[in-house]
């Protein structure tokens, strides 16, 4: 399923909690969090990882949630983090906790633009 | 006595070549505060890959993201659907994907720094820059067929072999580039107008690039070794000669310089392709339908630039996902800016080298 990169498989509850444990900015880069619509409701989001200056696979964190979720931030833990969750609010519709919406999108876009369903 | 104001710069301003909106509350010409909005040029691409077209007609349709760096944003997507189908391309379909992103890198160096220069006041230099940076693509042109959107990758190898007769004009122009490299690199180390408006403006310290999680050569300039040329394994770079440029200023001087070094070291990769470009076949038939997901870290002109793909064996993707170097650095800008000085913005924008159609897409 996965080619070319690892990943962690999380929880909402415990997300936050594993970045803030995993997460140290002199040894990994923060690529950025990316969300894909599985139908039905269902979204899985992944937090992705590199390491500087070292030929390896990316590392991504993964959890499955709902659109109805609350998602945690993580801007207290990684400052650069609010872009990627401002995207996410705007492109899927996510409630991610104090993501600034409208970035993205125009008022008068169509909301959510990339969920499937 | 404080002398509070709030300064709106964009979406549209004259430094800028694309439109993105600062507010800047400032206090005595000092920025105190700022809000940003880059997303005045969304098109909805990644809604149209992942809908209406198959996953080989994406390949033509990403490089449109941006004119600049289209050839970083195909071979990032090529790149990405050959991990999911488990196909490894020719090794000399690998070494012209290596000569056409370096030339690509050389001019969209050349611009960035003609557009510092610019923001700098100093058009004589602008006008140098352009006129060298056209020697880089009529090389793309000869090469590719074409002068910006190349469409020169596709998925299982490149459009077009390297012909005799190509490489001949090409080892011309680019050794006329390189003596002009050598001429701006003699020009940026001892001008004194140069080092006087760049030096000490717009730093961006170690901890801070890292904090922020900067990249390309904004990154390199603060000093963190971070470039996916040695970070992920895409293409035969170890082979090729590359060699990560860092400065450890973390200005706009260093910014400028790491760009204009790394062009030596791109001109000196293409000078090894040129030498010893493998025989072989340039293009493989690809068969079968993406299941998977991969991802692809691919170091493009202004930095990482990161392709997140997901297939579900069908023609048309579940998900493509676009992480562009801009959009990795519009953090660390606004943190810059708290602090300075409001007539220096427009340089340190420019000094980033952003492209706001890429960050939205």
């Amino acid at each position: 399923m996965y080619k070319n990169f690892e990943v962690i498989e999380s929880s909402l509850e415990k997300i936050k909690e594993d970045i803030k444990n995993f997460y140290d900015p002199s040894k990994y880069h923060f690529i950025t969090i990316n969300a894909i619509d599985l139908g039905n409701g269902k979204v899985n989001i992944k937090w992705f990882f590199a390491k500087y200056e070292v030929m390896d696979k990316p590392i991504a964190f993964s959890v499955d949630a709902t659109y109805e979720d609350t998602i945690p931030s993580i801007v207290d833990i990684i400052p650069s983090a609010w872009l990627s969750e401002a995207e996410l609010a705007d492109l899927f519709g996510l409630n991610i906790e104090g993501a600034k919406k409208g970035l993205f999108l125009e008022p008068d876009s169509p909301p959510a633009p990339l969920r499937r369903s | 006595m404080e002398n509070k104001m709030i300064v709106p710069f964009g979406s549209q301003h004259i430094t800028l070549l694309e439109p993105v909106r600062f507010i800047f509350e400032t206090e005595n010409e000092k920025i105190v505060n700022v809000d940003v909005d880059v997303g005045y040029v969304h098109r909805g691409i990644e809604k149209a890959c992942q809908t209406k077209l198959n996953y080989k007609q994406v390949a033509y349709i990403i490089p449109r993201i941006c004119g600049l760096c289209a050839m970083s944003h195909a071979l990032a997507y090529i790149t990405a659907v050959e991990k999911i189908l488990e196909f490894d391309p020719p090794k000399k379909a690998k070494y012209l994907r290596v000569l056409v992103h370096e030339l690509d890198r050389i001019h969209s160096h050349l611009f960035a720094m003609a557009h510092v220069a610019e923001a700098a006041g100093y058009e004589n230099l602008v006008m140098h820059l352009f006129r060298d940076r056209e020697l880089a693509m009529e090389c793309l042109e000869i090469l590719t067929g074409n002068r910006v959107q190349y469409d020169y990758g596709c998925i299982g190898g490149v459009n077009r072999d390297l012909t005799p007769e190509v490489e001949k004009i090409l080892r011309k122009k680019l050794k006329k580039l390189e003596d002009r490299i050598h001429w701006f690199k003699d020009l940026y180390m001892n001008d004194y107008t140069l080092s006087l408006r760049w030096k000490g403006i717009g730093v961006i310290s170690k901890e801070m690039a890292e904090k922020y999680n900067a990249a390309g050569p904004v990154a390199r300039a603060s000093g963190v070794r971070t470039d996916a040329r040695a970070e992920f394994d895409a293409l035969p770079y170890r082979d090729l000669g590359f060699e990560m440029i860092v400065y450890k200023d973390g200005d706009i001087y260093s910014r400028n310089l790491v760009r204009l070094d790394e062009i030596f070291v791109s001109l000196r990769i293409i000078w090894n392709i040129l030498d010893g470009l493998p025989e072989g076949n340039y293009k493989e038939e690809v068969k079968g339908l993406p299941k998977g997901e991969s991802v692809c870290r691919w170091e493009a002109p202004r930095g990482e630039l990161f392709m997140h793909v997901r297939g579900d064996g069908k023609q048309i993707l579940t998900r493509v996902r676009v992480k562009t170097p801009t959009f990795s650095n519009i953090p660390v800008l606004r943190e810059l800016f708290v602090g300075a000085n409001y007539a220096d913005v427009p340089a340190i924008i420019t000094s980033f080298d952003p492209c706001m159609s890429c960050t939205a897409r």
